[in-house]
């Protein structure tokens, strides 16, 4: 399998401690890569390490089969950034800001007003950046970072700080740039909901390390579900249920079956209702994805 | 990609006050000597035969010190363009080298000086007119009273820039600034040695030359050193 971007035990040190640790993050083309992490365990400094901004400490770099340390600026022609707060220049209006990044980059003049229709913009194309709502100023941080027809976007945190229509917004733009222009995607975010409904590829990071590299399927996987039954008698219903073979937890008054198939849920109620308990409830419990992030994060302090 | 990067930080430059200032200085300078012969032209004219020579002297008496303030603000403001919104980040991010980002930076606020000593010539030459000075106008003194304090300069623009693109904190530079302008100011009193000396074109050998020399060769060391101090770090 071809990899867009892929790192080697990438590790990155300030002083003693280890921000990012033997990272081997895998990137195919066409991904939504959702890059998760609580706050600070080593999003930002992956991403501007991968960007050239920082200086692995050891490890490597591939993007477009191209090593990052050699080919920084051929790579880089090819990949649109936005880094954690947007940057911009305040006295400077939307189409200047975009002017300064055009004339580096050396694309065509109409690009400007076309990222600015993209994440739209176009009716302030004229107004001075400074009075701009921070969702406009993440908008036109997104618009530069599209400037150069990008292959590779990497958005670290691009929903940071925005109101539920705003995250709204720029998700819904992200997933149109992924699947119209077909644009591979690393996004990152302490949030798992933010990516949720984007990404399809999760890699979550802990304390500098990668706990988990999958399909966003694959992690759903992780979330059991379980059926809670509130009873009258919840003692002598255990008790019936443990006499037939069915190992049961008890939780705020609540039975917990563990997975079970449809077939053995139904068995465990008929037991139940032949032994004359009074069931008031049947719940399927499911652990959401945000949840599962949590518990992961947690499992990895615990060792 | 270097004059991609000029048109760029040009671009940038605009409304933040930084042509207004480049005007400012040599305006500055020569408008101290509009009061100075105002109150007592009389006097002034019968200190020297050389009435158009000792006007010109009178006139880079505030040269130095004109230009190593420039140099300060300057080079603050070009910084904090970039460090407003941590902007840095953007910038090397993309495909252009860290090298020529510095050297952008540096050429701009060399072009800025430049048309700023380019100026002085012009007000110095335009107010000594008005005055209708006596004798031919010695245009050699005239330039080189213009241009030779610009070349001195240039190791306190190294300097500063270097210091204002790697500080976090700009209060650094700016205090390196205010103590080059007491230094410039106090420029009689100093060894040879130091570069805030140089602008005033004053040396033990008394050869402005030699300040010009000097300031040009240790300015493109230190600006080598500041360039690859700048690659050197992880950009914030």
């Amino acid at each position: 399998m071809e990899y867009i971007l892929e790192t080697k035990e990438l590790t990155k040190r300030f002083g003693k401690e280890e921000a990012v640790s033997k990272l081997d993050m895998k990137i195919k083309k066409g991904e939504i890569y959702g890059f998760l992490g609580p706050n600070g365990a080593g999003k930002t400094t992956t991403i501007r390490i991968l960007l050239g901004l920082m200086k692995p400490t050891s490890g490597s770099i591939r993007i477009f089969q191209e090593n990052l340390d050699t080919e920084r600026i051929s790579i880089l022609k090819r990949v649109g950034s936005l880094v954690e707060n947007p940057s911009y220049y305040p006295h400077l209006t939307a189409y200047e800001n975009l002017e300064a990044s055009r004339k580096i980059l050396e694309v065509p003049k109409a690009r400007i007003q076309e990222v600015l229709n993209i994440v739209g913009l176009s009716d302030v194309t004229n107004k001075k950046v400074k009075g701009f709502s921070l969702g406009m100023k993440q908008r036109l941080g997104i618009a530069n970072s599209l400037m150069n027809n990008p292959e590779l976007l990497i958005l670290d945190e691009p929903t940071n700080g925005l109101d539920p229509s705003g995250i709204i917004e720029i998700r819904n733009l992200i997933n149109r740039l992924a699947n119209e222009a077909g644009i591979t995607i690393l996004i990152s975010s302490h949030l798992l909901s933010e990516v949720d409904q984007l990404a399809t590829t999760v890699g979550i990071i802990n304390k500098g390390k990668l706990i988990f590299q999958d399909s966003i399927d694959v992690m759903r996987r992780y979330a059991q579900q379980s059926i809670s039954i509130k009873v009258n008698d919840s003692e002598k219903a255990r008790n019936m249920l443990f006499s037939n073979g069915i190992k049961t937890n008890y939780e705020n008054g609540r039975i917990l079956l563990p997975e079970l198939a449809d077939m053995e849920i139904a068995e465990a109620i008929r037991i139940l209702v032949e032994s004359g308990v009074s069931i008031y409830r049947v719940e399927e419990e499911k652990r959401s994805l945000e949840e599962i992030f949590l518990q992961m994060t947690r499992e990895e302090e615990d060792d | 990609m270097i004059k991609n990067l000029l048109c760029a930080d040009f671009l940038k430059i605009k409304r933040k006050g930084f042509w207004f200032l480049t005007f400012l200085g040599p305006f500055g300078v020569v408008a101290l000597q509009m009061v100075n012969y105002g109150v007592r032209k009389d006097y002034l004219l019968q200190q020297s035969n050389d009435e158009w020579g000792y006007y010109i002297l009178n006139v880079s008496t505030f040269t130095p010190l004109a230009l190593v303030l420039g140099v300060v603000i300057l080079t603050s403001f070009m910084t904090s363009v970039e460090n407003e919104t941590n902007a840095w980040k953007q910038l090397i991010a993309f495909p252009v080298t860290k090298i020529s980002v510095y050297l952008s930076k540096l050429t701009v606020l060399a072009l800025l000086l430049f048309i700023s000593s380019f100026l002085l010539m012009l007000f110095t030459l335009g107010f000594g007119m008005i005055l209708e000075l006596q004798g031919q106008i010695p245009y050699g003194k005239l330039l080189k009273h213009s241009f030779y304090p610009y070349f001195a300069v240039t190791p306190v623009l190294a300097l500063q820039l270097w210091i204002a693109i790697v500080s976090k904190n700009q209060g650094v530079p700016i205090a390196v600034g205010v103590l080059g302008v007491i230094l410039t100011y106090s420029a009689y009193l100093l060894p040879d040695w130091m570069i805030w000396k140089w602008p005033s074109l004053i040396n033990e050998w008394d050869e402005p030359l030699i300040n010009v020399l000097l300031g040009v060769g240790v300015g493109s060391l230190l600006y080598i050193i500041g360039m690859f101090d700048f690659v050197r770090r992880d950009v914030k």
